[in-house]
């Protein structure tokens, strides 16, 4: 924790950074604060209740932090997937941005909990991680993490696998049912940065805007296929929820069915065009009629 | 609020049998928007046109709906119509009742019901048209010819005789394709050398063509008008500017026990060699595999091995450190007349589609060859110096035995085309066999005998009535090597014999197919092949040697199987519809292209990545004062083809495909 205060002292002290995006004590557990003086580095924290992907505030929409160019920003390996994802699509610019690494071995599921990383409070984003360290990190600190403990409960990809087609429709259908539309999902994804979303546009509008199911299903499955080989599996979107839709348990499906069908697995590397926007020759193509 | 026009046309019986247009007229008329609505038994007729163009000013629309055949077929036609009557071309749609309704249905009712929808839902969408403008964009009067065969040549000479430039790329060492191998050519058994030559000579010296042989096209960027083409200048290891091609290194050059492709296999080469000695360019190659030097470099010897050539040469041309070469070339259009190689009947084939013949030994037995290499026999210039001898021994084979479509014609080989020449050149070489070997026997299966052509069926009743040929009806279904003979068993199908014939030698019309490497050529070019890899032509009757692909043209055997007088006629139309295409230096283009909202674009550049065209570029947005605003995607209209892709891929709908935005498909859609 010293190690990161002092590093960010140094990076607000000789202007590398203007201002360094990080985690602080908030009245409900940690919450991301916004450090422009060398003075307030102290205030910077990181343990296993620091679940918020940070890269969001990297993305250009956040019209507020764009005047402040130079950006210091602390990093699990799921948010560096991110700011490589943002690298990748021309939002960010490598240079414009200091990634400070954390090793990560896991978080609790919502930042209000106690620390205590458990089977029962592991947050299921970090069940299929395979990054213990951002290889992105211009900075890396914090000791070297174990894999996080394997959550309880049925693994639910496979029990949707084994349903049928119907029943699986009926799943979603009365999942998404609940949705409010707030589309706190959208707001809190790193990688939604469209200045018009697709779901705003209104000539024609594609996807209808009032909560009722089939709007609701619209949206999100427009939403999970433009995730398609981009979503970092950071678990933003489930956690910020406010009826608990389990939308990182699709995003889940789809990540498997695009490392599936494309052999993509989304990683820190901004240099590895996702599949989604990319031309290729030998692209799978036998599912074309 | 529209005015919008129907006009639904019985296309003859075609749609009227199954559609009752009347009844679709009359729903038609009765949609909002729609002030006028007809149906007229032939609409693409003068009369009809003349209908539409009628209606235009009479009700004075801004909307024409033409329910008939594909737009792909009239929908040109119909644009034109309503231009001359006066409003934009691209205010008239087609809605698709023949090949999407009559064909397909049998239930009148049902069929009738779908022709009202499909109708409708252009009428929608025909109320979100805009006028567009057509767009212009230069042409670089220079072409591209690849493939060096006598299709390549003549379209070469046709184009670079109408007055433009050519570039002629050549993999082989030398033009002259398959030509320049045969002995003789059908119908008039004329010297197939004697009559190519001065072509390949008149290539060499035309002052607009540039002859670039033993090169390799590595890359095609661009569109019809603005090709800009990438050729590898493969490495001869003889400096080309300094070479007078005397020849004096090939005949010091220690290896010589190379089979030689030019005869096919049967003659041998040195390492430094020309194919042949009326090669034009006259300009040796080295054969790195074969050449004792670069084996020795491979291996890291410490010496170079042997370098006789270069110490022969008198002009020192020999370059042993030669590099490949990338040369740029700019041209307008490009001609892909790659030709054919044959299939072989080898256990090992290049494609999994494709078997070998094991009956026949799977290639093993030494006297069994195939056309070309009898050809090669045939030839003055061959090995045998056109004496008809055998491989293995070199007699002089007393019966020899034809068979006629081996491959072709035959699904379980994998090869389902008939290969078109076979026929011919077969009742060729019987008939050379006549005229070289007295007393001997040629004996041939065949399948049916395809002569059409002028003076092909007599020619092979020549072979046949004159020549002694004894022809069988039926197929060879063993073939086995008996001590000095060829035992071959056969089935006579007129008489319902079994034949038994000890042939000396046998010799096997093999399918024509295309050159290996054709799919990497055609995916480079975005033209479309079939599953044999013959590259498809635009229509098989209206657009013979055009692909799809504008700016791109085919010709010769990479097509289809062709003979000579095909390959040239189709060489020569290439040349026409390309000066056709020169004869302008601008070039229209409908403006069906992709156009992006710079306002919501987010400047992921997805669309960049995803364009199989390239035509999506980067494009800064300023303010007054120079200020950079934000970066965002930007189609050049020149070089987009219109094909969607990067309005499927945007995530945030900021691009739109003119003439097909998300406004005219949304209304179609919600017609339903």
């Amino acid at each position: 924790m010293q190690a990161l205060q002092e590093l960010a002292r140094k990076l607000l002290t000789d202007k590398t950074a203007n201002v360094v995006i990080g985690w602080g004590q908030g009245p409900r557990g940690p919450r991301p604060i916004f450090v422009t003086q060398p003075e307030h580095a102290d205030r910077l924290i990181f343990d296993t209740r620091c679940v918020h992907n940070l890269a969001t505030y990297l993305n250009p929409r956040r019209a507020h932090l764009v005047p402040f160019v130079k950006k210091a920003v602390v990093v699990k390996p799921c948010d560096a997937r991110a700011v490589a994802g943002l690298i990748r699509e021309t939002q960010v610019k490598r240079e414009d941005v200091v990634l400070i690494g954390m090793r990560c071995g896991g978080v609790v599921r919502d930042s209000d909990m106690d620390g205590k990383l458990t089977e029962a409070t592991v947050s299921p984003r970090c069940m299929d991680c395979p990054d213990r360290e951002p290889k992105l990190a211009d900075h890396l600190m914090g000791e070297e993490a174990s894999a996080p403990p394997k959550g309880k409960g049925p693994d639910m990809i496979a029990k949707l696998d084994a349903m049928s087609p119907a029943e699986r429709w009926e799943f979603w259908q009365k999942e998404l049912e609940r949705c409010v539309r707030c589309h706190a999902c959208r707001e809190v994804c790193p990688m939604c940065f469209c200045d018009r979303c697709i779901a705003d546009k209104s000539m024609p509008q594609w996807i209808e805007s009032s909560p009722h199911p089939r709007g609701n299903l619209s949206w999100q499955m427009t939403r999970v296929m433009h995730m398609a080989g981009r979503c970092v599996g950071c678990g933003e979107c489930t956690r910020a929820c406010p009826v608990d839709i389990p939308l990182g348990l699709i995003l889940r499906k789809m990540t498997q069915t695009v490392e599936e069908r494309f052999g993509y697995r989304v990683s820190d590397d901004p240099t590895v065009p996702a599949p989604m926007g990319a031309y290729r020759l030998d692209d799978k193509q036998e599912f074309i009629l | 609020m529209s005015r919008i026009g129907v006009f639904v046309c019985h296309c003859g019986e075609n749609i009227g049998r199954t559609v009752d247009c009347a009844a679709v007229a009359q729903a038609c008329g009765e949609l909002p928007g729609v002030v006028h609505s007809i149906d007229y038994k032939y609409m693409c007729s003068d009369p009809g046109q003349a209908l539409v163009k009628q209606a235009v000013a009479e009700h004075k629309l801004d909307g024409v709906v033409v329910a008939a055949c594909s737009p792909h077929m009239h929908e040109k036609t119909f644009r034109k119509t309503v231009a001359n009557a006066g409003i934009n071309r691209f205010l008239c749609e087609m809605a698709n009742v023949r090949e999407h309704c009559s064909w397909i249905h049998e239930d009148r009712e049902e069929a009738t019901q779908k022709a009202i929808d499909l109708t409708r839902f252009i009428v929608e969408k025909i109320k979100h048209n805009v006028p567009l403008e057509p767009i212009k964009i230069p042409v670089t009067r220079r072409a591209l010819v690849i493939g060096g065969g006598i299709a390549g040549i003549q379209a070469a000479l046709d184009i670079a005789d109408g007055g433009c430039e050519v570039v002629l790329v050549e993999k082989e060492p030398s033009i002259g394709g398959h030509m320049s191998q045969l002995s003789e050519t059908f119908p008039t058994l004329d010297c197939s050398q004697c009559i190519l030559t001065p072509r390949m000579v008149e290539v060499y010296q035309h002052p607009r063509i540039k002859l670039m042989a033993y090169a390799e096209v590595d890359k095609v960027e661009g569109y019809i008008g603005n090709f800009t083409v990438t050729v590898r200048q493969k490495a001869r290891g003889v400096n080309a500017s300094l070479c007078n091609g005397c020849g004096e290194c090939q005949k010091v050059c220690p290896n010589k026990k190379i089979a030689s492709e030019f005869d096919a296999g049967l003659g041998k080469r040195p390492a430094i060699y020309v194919p042949f000695p009326q090669a034009v360019p006259n300009i040796p190659v080295i054969d790195r595999a074969n050449c004792a030097l670069y084996k020795g470099r491979a291996r890291n010897a410490k010496k170079d091995a042997c370098k006789k050539c270069e110490e022969v040469c008198g002009r020192k041309a020999i370059d042993f450190d030669q590099q490949d070469t990338f040369l740029t070339e700019k041209v307008g259009a490009i001609v892909v007349a790659t030709g054919y190689q044959l299939y072989n009947i080898k256990k090992e084939q290049d494609k999994e589609a494709i078997s070998g013949y094991g009956e026949y030994g799977y290639g093993t037995i030494p006297d069994v060859i195939d056309g070309l290499q009898f050809e090669r026999l045939a030839s003055a210039s061959g090995p045998t110096g056109g004496k008809i001898l055998r491989p293995s021994d070199g007699k002089e084979p007393k019966t020899v035995v034809f068979l006629q479509c081996i491959g072709s014609r035959d699904p379980a080989k994998g090869i389902d085309y008939c290969s078109k020449i076979c026929c011919m050149y077969i009742a060729k070489h019987t008939m050379l066999y006549h005229h070289k070997v007295h007393g001997g026997q040629a004996i041939v299966f065949f399948m049916d005998i395809r002569a059409g052509g002028k003076g092909y069926d007599e020619f092979t009743r020549r072979a046949i009535e004159e020549n002694d040929a004894l022809y069988v009806r039926g197929r060879v279904s063993k073939m086995y090597r008996d001590g000095d003979v060829i035992k071959v068993l056969g089935f006579d199908t007129l008489s319902g014999e079994p034949m038994h014939i000890d042939a000396d030698m046998v010799v096997l019309a093999t399918a024509m197919r295309p050159q290996p490497g054709i799919e990497s050529l055609a995916q480079k070019l975005s033209v479309s092949y079939d599953r044999f890899g013959f590259i498809n032509e635009a229509h098989p009757k209206l657009r013979p040697v055009e692909t799809n692909t504008a700016g791109v043209y085919v010709a010769g055997a990479c097509q289809a199987p062709r003979d000579i007088p095909d390959a040239v006629a189709m060489a020569s139309a290439t040349a026409s519809k390309i000066l056709g295409l020169f004869s302008a230096s601008e070039l229209e283009r409908e403006p069906l292209v992709a156009q992006v909202d710079q306002g919501t674009c987010a400047g992921c550049f997805h669309c960049v990545r995803v364009c199989p065209y390239g035509a999506v570029e980067h494009f800064e947005v300023k303010d007054r004062k120079g200020n950079l605003i934000k970066t965002v995607a930007q189609v050049n209209k020149g070089v987009c083809q219109g094909c969607g892709t990067c309005q499927a891929n945007c995530p945030s709908k900021s691009v739109e495909l003119q003439g097909f935005t998300d406004q005219q498909i949304f209304a179609a859609i919600n017609a339903f």
